[in-house]
């Protein structure tokens, strides 16, 4: 038995992340009738689908049996994995970074900036962090009464805030963040390189020049940060050592790219979904409004009802067994983030946004020994935002349609209008 | 580490932030905590080892 093509075809659908409904459909019937099984869209190599909360956990837990790195730990189109292997030197996924390596090599690259992203560690920064959320609220209440909340802040305010923390100066934050949607966001053509739709290849090739320009960039960052180091996370980066030797440029650039564009991507895609949430729900701002200990219970489910990653890919390190069926040593697993966060074994109600859920078991950051090496920064940086915008707002409305970007991979709104007055 | 006769059954406690089981048997060797240490005996300032939770982010599951 495998799914049927029509919804293999969905889970493979750049589109239809944008569109959010398809996805939704497709995983509310996976979850219900056909929970693990081997989908094979047009174009693409079978891969098992896990979209049960539970699995995802069992899958991640397991990172000896399933590794991140043997086979694209991206959902890509065959030919897209032929580009791949072939831009990075016959390796299996075009970035050598945390999220495609296992073993050994995993546990002493996470060592080289784990120290800096514990949530004590973190205490350290708040006040900036702080401060820099001020300047977004004013600026945001300064354009009101109308602004599109994705673009005006919250695509700015977290890479601020990591740029910060990496110790990239403010003048180069826009290079950065235009390199980052071209990367993220490869299939949709309002944010790819070429502005237009592009085949799988065509993303493929464009993810390859992205990757020169942030190469290029971050060459020169080495070169002055082991000739001055700094305190700040490139400066560990540039000065790590594994066994006595500096990271291999891959490793280097890899690390680089992680943090400067995962580290603000996936938050801003959630601040934009909570603010977009909460514009269609005026009960809930009153709610945190009128008990602001409800705060960590909106981030949390913001988290949940964003789930930016969308998805990763595994595969099996020797033959095993899920659900009863059979999976051979070497095969290709998807994890849907998104379906686990709408489980319905373990969300009551799971497509109503609700800040009561206790305790909100999302997994959005992943699980085991890759969860989200910047997740105690994320839930920091949101807290701090809506502690100090929320407060502000006297009501707030959409004044337009939101729409989400089209990927597989990082999904999150790509413009939010909304309307709004200040107490 | 074998249970001290007489003394409370070791337990184990999950991470919320990323599934790390803290068992009291095994201790944290990495961390420089010995086996047998009891969850409320480690020190404040440790942290989860595999996401940097505090302490507080670890619940009883056993």
């Amino acid at each position: 038995m495998t799914i049927e093509v029509k919804l293999a075809n969905i889970i493979a659908d750049p589109g239809a992340y944008g569109a959010l409904k398809p996805v939704d459909d497709a995983f509310t019937e996976l979850r219900r009738d056909n929970p693990f099984d081997i989908a094979e869209p047009d174009g693409y190599d079978p891969f098992w689908v896990a979209c049960k909360h539970a699995d995802i956990l069992t899958i991640e837990r397991q990172a000896d049996l399933f590794h991140n790195g043997d086979r694209s730990n991206n959902l890509l189109a065959k030919d897209a994995i032929r580009m791949a292997r072939a831009f990075s030197g016959g390796e299996s996924n075009i970035f050598r970074m945390l999220v495609t390596v296992d073993g050994a090599e995993h546990r002493a690259l996470r060592a080289v900036t784990f120290p800096a992203f514990t949530a004590k560690a973190l205490q350290g920064v708040a006040d900036d962090v702080r401060k820099i959320a001020r300047e977004f609220v004013e600026l945001m209440l300064n354009i009101g009464p109308e602004c599109d909340f994705a673009r005006d802040i919250a695509f700015l305010y977290p890479l601020r805030v990591v740029m910060q923390i990496l110790g990239v100066p403010r003048e180069d934050q826009p290079h950065i963040l235009k390199l980052t949607q071209q990367l993220f966001s490869n299939s949709d053509p309002d944010l790819n390189r070429s502005g237009t739709d592009v085949t799988p290849a065509q993303a493929m090739a464009a993810i390859n020049a992205v990757m020169q320009d942030l190469e290029a960039y971050f060459g020169v960052v080495t070169q002055k940060l082991r000739a001055q180091p700094a305190e700040n996370i490139n400066s560990l980066i540039a000065n790590a050592r594994i066994d006595g030797e500096y990271l291999t440029h891959r490793q280097l650039m890899g690390y680089y790219i992680l943090v400067a564009t995962a580290g603000h991507d996936t938050t801003s895609n959630t601040t934009a979904a909570a603010l977009w949430a909460l514009a269609e729900r005026p009960e809930v701002l009153a709610q945190i409004k009128a008990d602001p200990a409800q705060m960590n219970g909106f981030v949390e489910e913001s988290i949940r009802w964003a789930t930016p990653v969308k998805t990763f890919m595994r595969s099996a390190t020797a033959d095993t067994e899920l659900r009863g069926r059979k999976i051979a040593k070497g095969d290709w697993i998807l994890l849907s983030y998104h379906s686990a966060n709408r489980d319905e074994d373990v969300f009551a109600n799971p497509f109503d946004f609700d800040i009561t859920r206790k305790p909100n078991k999302q997994i959005a950051f992943g699980s085991g020994p890759h969860v989200c090496l910047g997740q105690h920064l994320a839930r920091m940086e949101m807290r701090i935002l809506w502690e100090e915008l929320l407060p502000r707002l006297k009501s707030l409305e959409l004044a337009g349609e939101p729409k989400w970007t089209k990927s597989v991979f990082v999904v999150g709104p790509k413009t939010v209008p909304v309307r709004y007055a200040v107490n | 580490m074998l249970q001290p006769i007489g003394e409370p059954a070791f337990r184990q406690y999950l991470c919320r932030y990323c599934g790390y089981v803290y068992d009291e048997a095994v201790g944290d060797p990495d961390s420089g905590i010995a086996a047998g240490t009891r969850y409320a005996d480690l020190p404040e300032e440790w942290i989860c080892p595999q996401c940097g939770a505090t302490k507080e982010g670890l619940d009883l599951i056993s």
